[in-house]
């Protein structure tokens, strides 16, 4: 922590520096006085409205992170990433406790997980003991660097006391692992994560390996421009990014200012800036400009009918964001407004692939398109996921 | 003496062109002191042990060298392989200066027969611990079958052999250069005493004490001289019937390994791993990363048997327990494998409940995968992601396809390899009583020790050491 001189000549509390960006805290008013700054587009820095759980812990104030001005000499890209809270996984392990502090918290944690017993489960299929115990597990490996040198003592990225908040949330109010620590792993990614942002699911990592499967077939693919339509984490966006080859690009849109801000920071963590382009907007609408150009369109939009979302278990109905969640009445307006958009704005050969949820979705989008929307999509299939639900669609566009 | 006797200055670089030493990897360059991996440490710790990290490593390594220095036998060799033998200028051989019986005496003692003995007996030893004539017979089968003119036809095939042969050839190349270094270094003495040259004298004595000392060293080394001996490997533990008492032993036995591996400075990671109800591991795997893992811990492979008091039952009766284990070489990327076909493979994700995707946010990605044709199996529930998962579930798979293709191939070639013995969970190895009295004993050796709680904390090497050592010098008396 320290003062820092900013810019403007303001000083703002710095809570965590890296090479290249300054975590701070500011004042509303101050937070106000910068957002007009970058509305004039002369600062390098972005600014992400921190979530409402940081609201709460600190309600005066809210969380930017500046873009170190760059040395004149490095190039830089200008898509810089704000993200609000840092994974506990990326957090410097400036904090320590002895072996039987630790010891005392795993304990007390590791109760609290057993109590819980299967009520979870019986109540809306939440998590079970176990699976809590596996969890707990995870976020020791997070939190705890292991130093042998340090005998007696463990250096942590958070201190006791923030463990001991973390693991009654996830016990108490329901609050997602993922957004404990910050990320979610997800392939062979370390995606970071926070509230306000959809937690990426393990199916959605299959539609990762039907690209590969079409990008192995055709090479051209690998060179082409795809998009990647409500972008999340920015996990189908990192992932299918880093297999194009050097003239390959993504577009990552997302209508969430979370979203976007959590997906450019995924991006550039994996150093895909120059190939990832992340925009927000309404599904096709950042997309004007590349009209007939994507060879490649991915989206897991939201496909969930509007009032099963309330039935669904806390972690996602609670704490989820609903704009992630809700596909209307039955779940596909998304759906199909994607399969429309889809015909018009992609090249001809284009593959694409969608989630749905595995019910009647996807055999309704296959009617969709091969009898409405007759001769615009070709090789339509549904794809199961490994639970064996008849997970995706895919094909291409004629 | 040879007649061509040249004065020393010009002899020594002849000497040392005609002889060059021999090429470098003999049997295994030694154990590399891998890193202390993070995570296996941090579980360790999480695990029930609490948070004292024992890092005792207590010696069951020199107990064992010790026992089988005075356990020892120097059968020598056949007459027809003598012949082939390097020999010094008057016709000595290794196998010459073995019978003639030289005592050996401490390292700081004695004249030069006495190291000459030491390190003839180590050659031999060596040789034996290679399984020397079977390696001759199969170097000699492997050259014919390369020596075809249609080889590389089946290049697969083609490379496995010229791998095999290569392997062979350079562990028969590094003995007989300790053959040939140990003759010139006699050769030499010789020559000095001859000459009255003492600086040459006390040179060459300086050699053949050196050659002592690391000839020592690959005694040891030659134990693991096995084609699937340096890969890493899995450790599969079972619990046998008898229900939680049985699980309980199998989890202590799996701490056991993950123990051991630890104080190797093997990586340690959990693969799959299915608790009891009430307590313990119906079964485990984990997979043990580093040079050597599987040479070592295939000697662990088989029933081990448990007699306590049950802490389970409150009549506080005494209990007797099993557990198996298998171990799997992974083999590395020079290796053939089993080609498996994706279209013969089932991935299923498991304990995936309700209608998954966005309704649902779990961490529990766990996948199995099946092996249709084979009906092999297998499961990963350990990594964070399901992609790590089947990647792991695959790597399991494949090693546990390439084992059977392995027994297939052994059985093909009626070629008896010494990892294969016992492929399956084997038969009961070892005893563990803690009750009445306290003692772990080996069956296959009678390797014995009387503090069963060293053992159960890792201390292994004096009975997989013991182990290895009897199963090879049984193989070459038997051939
Ligand atoms: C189910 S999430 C998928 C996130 C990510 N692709 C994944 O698979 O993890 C749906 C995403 O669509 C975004 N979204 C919702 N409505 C949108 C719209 N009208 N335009 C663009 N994105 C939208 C949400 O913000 C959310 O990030």
């Amino acid at each position: 922590m320290g003062e820092t001189e900013s810019d403007t000549g303001k000083t703002d509390k710095t809570i965590f520096n890296t090479e290249e960006t300054r975590f701070v805290v500011i004042s509303w008013e101050r937070w106000v006085e910068i957002a007009s700054e970058v509305g004039q587009g002369n600062k390098m820095v972005r600014i992400c409205f921190s979530s409402s759980i940081r609201q709460t812990l600190y309600p005066s104030a809210r969380f930017v992170k500046y873009l170190q001005k760059p040395l004149p000499t490095k190039s830089s890209s200008s898509s810089s990433s704000s993200f609000s809270t840092t994974p506990l996984f990326l957090r410097p392990p400036i904090h320590s406790a002895s072996f039987p502090d630790l010891k005392n918290w795993q304990d007390w944690a590791k109760h609290l997980a057993l109590s819980v017993g299967p009520k979870f489960v019986e109540a809306d299929n939440g998590p079970d003991a176990d699976l809590l115990c596996r969890e707990l597990k995870w976020l020791l490996q997070d939190a705890v660097v292991d130093d042998e040198n340090d005998a007696g003592f463990v250096k942590l990225r958070a201190d006791l006391e923030e463990m001991y908040a973390l693991w009654t949330q996830r016990i108490e109010e329901r609050r997602p692992f993922q957004y404990l620590v910050g990320c979610e792993h997800w392939r062979d990614l370390v995606l970071c994560v926070q509230e306000g942002v959809l937690i990426p699911r393990p199916e959605t990592e299959h539609i990762v390996d039907m690209v590969e499967e079409v990008i192995c077939e055709d090479e051209g693919m690998r060179e082409g421009l795809w998009v990647d339509l409500g972008t999340g984490s920015g996990a189908l966006a990192v992932g299918i990014g880093r297999m194009l080859g050097d003239g390959g690009r993504l577009i990552a849109t997302d209508l969430s200012p979370v979203a976007g801000s959590v997906t450019a920071f995924n991006v550039r963590r994996y150093g895909l800036q120059d190939k990832v382009d992340v925009r927000l907007g309404s599904w096709f609408e950042p997309l004007q400009d590349v009209n007939g150009k994507p060879v490649g369109l991915v989206s897991n939009p939201p496909y969930i009918p509007g009032d099963h979302i309330f039935g669904l278990q806390a972690e996602v109905a609670r704490h989820e964001p609903r704009i992630a969640l809700d596909g209307g009445e039955n779940g596909m307006d998304a759906l199909l407004h994607l399969c429309e958009g889809a015909a018009t704005l992609m090249k001809p050969g284009g593959f694409f692939a969608l989630e749905t949820n595995g019910e009647k979705q996807p055999e309704f989008l296959v009617d969709f398109m091969t009898s409405k929307m007759k001769g615009r999509f070709r090789d339509v299939r549904v794809v199961s996921d490994f639970a064996g639900v008849q997970r995706f669609v895919s094909g291409f566009c004629c | 003496m040879r007649s061509f006797l040249l004065k020393r200055s010009s002899l020594r670089p002849l000497l040392i062109s005609q002889n060059p030493k021999p090429p470098n990897p003999v049997f295994h360059t030694s154990q590399s002191n891998s890193t202390y991996i993070y995570g296996s440490t941090i579980r360790d710790w999480m695990s029930s042990n609490g948070y004292s990290q024992i890092n005792k490593y207590s010696n069951g390594y020199d107990r064992f060298v010790a026992n089988s220095i005075s356990t020892r036998c120097f059968s020598s060799q056949g007459a027809a392989v003598d012949e082939q033998q390097p020999k010094s200028s008057d016709g000595l051989t290794v196998d010459r200066i073995v019978s003639s019986g030289w005592a050996i005496l401490e390292e700081g003692e004695g004249d030069w027969k006495s190291h000459a003995a030491a390190i003839a007996q180590s050659i031999q030893l060596i040789k034996r611990r290679l399984q020397w004539r079977k390696l001759m017979v199969r170097l000699e089968m492997l050259s014919v079958e390369l020596n075809k003119p249609n080889i590389w036809d089946d290049p697969v095939h083609a490379g496995n052999i010229s791998r095999e042969h290569g392997s062979l050839l350079g562990k028969m190349k590094g003995v007989n250069g300790f053959e040939r270094e140990l003759l010139e270094h006699i050769d030499m003495l010789k020559l000095a005493k001859e000459e009255n040259d003492a600086e040459l004298e006390l040179e060459s004595m300086k050699a053949l004490l050196n050659m002592r000392r690391s000839v020592k060293e690959k005694e040891l080394e030659a134990l693991l001289a096995g084609e699937q001996d340096p890969c890493s490997c899995f450790i599969e533990v079972q619990a046998g019937a008898g229900g939680t008492e049985s699980m309980d032993w199998a989890s202590m036995i799996m701490n056991m390994y993950k123990m051991w591996a630890n104080n190797r400075g093997y990586k340690v990671t959990v693969v799959d791993e299915m608790a009891g109800e009430i307590a313990g591991i119906k079964r485990a795997t984990i997979k043990v990363d580093g040079e050597y893992a599987f040479g070592y811990a295939k000697a662990e492979v088989g029933v081990h048997r448990l007699v306590r008091i049950s802490p389970f039952d409150s009549g506080k009766r005494r209990h007797t327990s099993f557990a198996a284990v298998a171990v799997i070489p992974i083999l590395g990327g020079s290796s053939s494998h089993f080609q498996i076909n994706e279209s013969d493979l089932r991935i299923e994700r498991f304990r995936a409940g309700g209608a998954g995707g966005q309704h649902v946010n779990t961490t529990e990605s766990a996948v199995r995968i099946i092996h249709i044709p084979t009906g092999v199996t297998a499961t990963c529930q350990n990594e964070r992601s399901q992609h790590q998962n089947k990647a792991m579930a695959m790597a399991v798979l494949q090693s546990r396809l390439d084992q059977l293709e392995m027994a297939r191939q052994a059985q093909l070639n009626a070629q008896h390899t010494q990892s294969l013995t016992d492929i399956s969970w084997g038969n009961q190895i070892r005893t563990y009583v803690l009750h009445p009295y306290r003692m772990v004993k080996d069956l296959r050796t009678n390797y014995e020790v009387s503090d069963p709680d060293s053992v159960l904390e890792g201390d292994i090497d004096g009975f997989i050491l013991s182990f290895l050592s009897a199963s090879l010098d049984k193989d070459e008396d038997n051939s």
